[in-house]
C-alpha cells in the first residue's frame, strides 16, 4: 500500500443518500416554483399602474359614495363598463378643486379634448369575450370580480381573472348572487355569514333562472 | 465530513430559497410595472379595444368622433317632444306618448336621481348633497379649496322649479343650466324622463296636502289639534 493510493473518506458513504434524496427533491422543487411562480395570482394580482390623475375611489365611491354607474355609465348596457371621459369628471371639477395641481391634468384634457390616458387595470386576453351586463344585471356585484374599490385610492386588481376562476363562479355561482338593485353596493352583505349568503344566492338562482354556462363557446366566440 | 462539502450545501439550499421568496413577495405587493406574461398567445390582437390607443391618429382616439353635421342612423332626433322637451317652440307640459308615467317609470326615475342628481341635489331634492357639503366646506377653507368656487344647487322645491312643465326641468338635465352640465351623454333619453316624472312625484311629496289622502287615510289622521302626549306616553314631568 503506497501513500498514493487515494481512499475515499469515510463520509462519501453518505453521498449516495444525499444525491437520491436531491434527485427526489429537486424536480419537485422545480415543479413548485414554476407553478406558484408564474400562476396569474403572483403575476397578476396586485397589479396597480400609475395613472395620470391620483384618482380616489375611496374619496368618491367611498367616502362621499357617489354610485359607481355615475362614471361607469354603461355597465348595465354593454359589454364593455366605460372609463368616464373628461366631461364626466369636470361636470364637478369646473368648480372643486380647480387650481389643484392634481386636477391640472384634467383641465388641460378639457380643454384640448385630448382624452385623458388611464391605464388599464383589468385586461383580458382579446380571445375572450366578457360582458358586464350580462353579469351586473344579473345580480353579480362588482365586488365579486373587482374587490372593495370603494375603500381603494388607487384601483388594483385582486382578482386572477384566469379561466379557472371564471368557471369556479359558473359552477357554483350562489354565494355571488344577490338582488339585482343592490350589485354597487360594495359593503352589503359584509356581515352575513357564507351560509347565508349562499342561501340568499340561491333565491335569486331561481328567481331569475340563472344557469352560466360552462360551454367553450360562451366565452370563446 | 468535510467542511467545503457542509458549507457548499448549505449555500445550495440557501441559494434555493430565493425563489421561493420572491415568490411570495411578489404575491403580498402591489406594483406598478406592467405584468409579465411569457406565454402571449393571441393575447393582443391587432385590434382596437377601448382604452387601446391608435397612432394613426394625433389623439390617438380609435372611435373617430364624427364630422360636424353627421347624423348617424337613428339619431335625428325628429321627435322634439320626446328628445328636446318642446312642443310648438314651447315647454312641453305633458309627457312623450311613449312615455306614459307608470308606477315603474318613476320607481326606475327614482333609482336613476339617487345615482345621478343625489350627491349634488340630495336624496330629498333639497340641494344638500354630499358633494354640496364638501363643497361648501372647501370654500370656508381657502387654503384646502384650491380656487373652489361654487354654487349650491338649486333645491327642487323652490316654488320657481315646481312651477315650470316637466318639458323644461327635462331640458335642464338634458342641456344643462348655468352651473349644471348637462347629462345627456351619460343618461339615455327614456331614463332622463323617468329622472322627470320622479322629481315631479318628489315635488309633490313636500307639499302633499290633506286632500291628495283618500277619504280612508284621511279618517285616519284625527283631529289635527289634539297632538298632545297621551298620558301612557308619559311627559317627562
Ligand atoms: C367619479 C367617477 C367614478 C366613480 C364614482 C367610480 N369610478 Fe371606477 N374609475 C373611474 C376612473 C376615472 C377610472 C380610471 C382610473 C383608475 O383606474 O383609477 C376608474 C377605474 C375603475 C376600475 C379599473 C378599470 C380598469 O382599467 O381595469 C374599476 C374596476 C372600477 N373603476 C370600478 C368602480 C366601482 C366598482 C365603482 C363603484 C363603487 C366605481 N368604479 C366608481 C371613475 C369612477
Ligand atoms: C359628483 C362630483 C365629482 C365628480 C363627478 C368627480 N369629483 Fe373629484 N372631487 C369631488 C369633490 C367634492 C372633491 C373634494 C373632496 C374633499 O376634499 O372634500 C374631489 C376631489 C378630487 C381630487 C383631489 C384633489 C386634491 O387636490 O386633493 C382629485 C384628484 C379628483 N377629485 C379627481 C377626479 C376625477 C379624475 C374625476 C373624474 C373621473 C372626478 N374627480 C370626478 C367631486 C367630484
Ligand atoms: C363577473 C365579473 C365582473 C363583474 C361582476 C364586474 N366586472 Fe368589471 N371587469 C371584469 C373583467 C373580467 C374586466 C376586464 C375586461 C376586459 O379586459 O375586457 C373588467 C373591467 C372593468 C373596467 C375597465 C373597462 C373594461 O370594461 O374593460 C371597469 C371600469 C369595470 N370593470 C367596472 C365594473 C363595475 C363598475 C362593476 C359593477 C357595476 C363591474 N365592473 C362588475 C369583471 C367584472
Ligand atoms: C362571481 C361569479 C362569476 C364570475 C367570476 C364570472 N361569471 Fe360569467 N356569469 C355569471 C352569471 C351568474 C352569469 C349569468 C348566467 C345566466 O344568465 O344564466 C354569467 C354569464 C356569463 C356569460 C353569458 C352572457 C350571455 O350573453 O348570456 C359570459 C359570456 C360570461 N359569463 C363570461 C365570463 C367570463 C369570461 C368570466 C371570467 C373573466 C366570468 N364570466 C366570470 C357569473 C360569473
Ligand atoms: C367562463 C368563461 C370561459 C369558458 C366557459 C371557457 N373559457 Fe377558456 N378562457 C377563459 C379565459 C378568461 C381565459 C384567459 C385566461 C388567461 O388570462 O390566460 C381562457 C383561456 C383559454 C385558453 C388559453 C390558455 C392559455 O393559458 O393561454 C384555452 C386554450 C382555452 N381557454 C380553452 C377553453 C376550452 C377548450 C373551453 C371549453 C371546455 C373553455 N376554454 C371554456 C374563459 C373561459
Ligand atoms: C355636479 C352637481 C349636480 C348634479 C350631479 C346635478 N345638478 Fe342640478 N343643479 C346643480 C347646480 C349647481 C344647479 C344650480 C345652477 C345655477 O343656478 O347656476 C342645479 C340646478 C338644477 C335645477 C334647476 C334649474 C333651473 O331652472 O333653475 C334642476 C331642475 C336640476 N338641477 C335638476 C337636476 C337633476 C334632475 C339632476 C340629475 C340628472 C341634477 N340636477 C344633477 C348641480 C348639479
Amino acid at each position: 500500500m503506497g501513500r498514493y493510493h487515494y481512499i475515499f473518506p469515510k463520509w462519501s458513504n453518505l453521498l449516495l443518500p444525499m444525491m437520491i434524496l436531491g434527485g427526489a427533491i429537486a424536480p419537485l422543487y422545480v415543479v413548485m416554483v414554476v407553478a406558484y411562480g408564474f400562476s396569474p395570482l403572483t403575476t397578476d394580482v396586485g397589479f396597480q399602474p400609475q395613472q395620470p390623475v391620483p384618482f380616489s375611489h375611496k374619496l368618491h365611491a367611498g367616502d362621499m359614495g357617489i354610485d359607481c354607474r355615475y362614471c361607469h355609465n354603461t355597465v348595465e348596457f354593454t359589454n364593455h363598463a366605460a372609463i368616464p371621459p373628461t366631461q364626466t369628471c369636470m361636470n364637478c371639477h369646473t368648480q372643486i378643486q380647480k387650481d389643484s395641481s392634481q386636477i391640472e391634468p384634467l383641465l388641460n384634457s378639457y380643454i384640448t379634448g385630448m382624452p385623458m390616458q388611464w391605464q388599464r387595470v383589468h385586461d383580458l386576453p382579446d380571445f375572450v369575450y366578457f360582458s358586464h351586463s350580462a353579469h351586473v344585471n344579473r345580480g353579480v356585484s362588482c365586488v365579486s370580480c373587482h374587490g372593495r374599490i370603494d375603500r381603494m385610492e388607487i384601483v388594483t386588481q385582486m382578482k386572477t381573472l384566469s379561466m379557472g376562476w371564471c368557471l369556479e363562479c359558473h359552477r357554483a355561482p350562489e354565494q355571488h348572487l344577490r338582488d339585482p338593485d343592490l350589485v354597487t353596493q360594495l359593503g352589503w352583505g359584509i356581515d352575513r355569514s357564507l351560509e347565508q349568503m349562499i342561501e340568499d344566492g340561491s333565491f335569486w338562482r331561481q328567481q331569475n333562472n340563472l344557469n352560466p354556462s360552462q360551454d367553450c363557446s360562451t366565452c370563446h366566440r | 465530513m468535510t467542511k467545503w462539502f457542509v458549507s457548499i450545501s448549505l449555500l445550495l439550499v440557501c441559494l434555493a430559497m430565493i425563489p421561493p421568496a420572491l415568490i411570495a413577495r411578489q404575491r403580498a405587493v402591489t406594483f406598478t410595472k406592467p405584468r409579465i406574461h411569457i406565454i402571449q398567445d393571441m393575447d393582443a390582437q391587432l385590434k382596437f379595444k377601448a382604452q387601446n390607443p391608435n397612432t394613426l391618429f394625433n389623439d390617438g382616439r380609435s372611435m373617430r368622433p364624427p364630422l360636424e353635421g353627421v347624423i348617424a342612423r337613428g339619431d335625428l332626433m325628429e321627435d322634439a317632444h320626446f328628445y328636446k322637451g318642446v312642443i310648438n317652440d314651447e315647454w312641453a307640459t305633458t309627457f312623450p306618448g311613449r312615455m306614459p308615467v307608470t308606477l315603474d317609470l318613476v320607481r326606475r326615475g327614482q333609482e336613476r336621481f339617487n345615482i345621478f342628481c343625489q350627491p349634488c341635489h340630495g336624496i330629498a331634492g333639497y340641494g344638500d348633497g354630499i358633494v354640496n357639503l364638501r363643497a361648501m366646506r372647501l370654500m370656508d377653507a381657502p387654503l384646502l379649496g384650491n380656487g373652489t368656487t361654487w354654487v349650491q344647487p338649486k333645491s327642487v322645491h323652490e316654488e320657481a322649479i315646481r312651477e315650470q312643465p316637466v318639458g323644461q326641468i327635462f331640458n335642464s338635465i338634458t342641456n344643462g343650466v348655468r352651473n349644471m352640465s348637462g347629462y345627456a351623454s351619460q343618461v339615455p333619453t327614456e331614463d332622463r324622463w323617468a329622472i322627470v316624472a320622479y322629481v315631479k312625484a318628489l315635488q309633490r311629496s313636500q307639499h302633499a296636502r290633506e286632500t291628495d289622502l283618500h277619504a280612508r287615510e284621511r279618517a285616519g289622521l284625527g283631529d289635527p289639534i289634539d297632538r298632545r302626549p297621551r298620558s301612557d306616553e308619559g311627559g317627562g314631568e
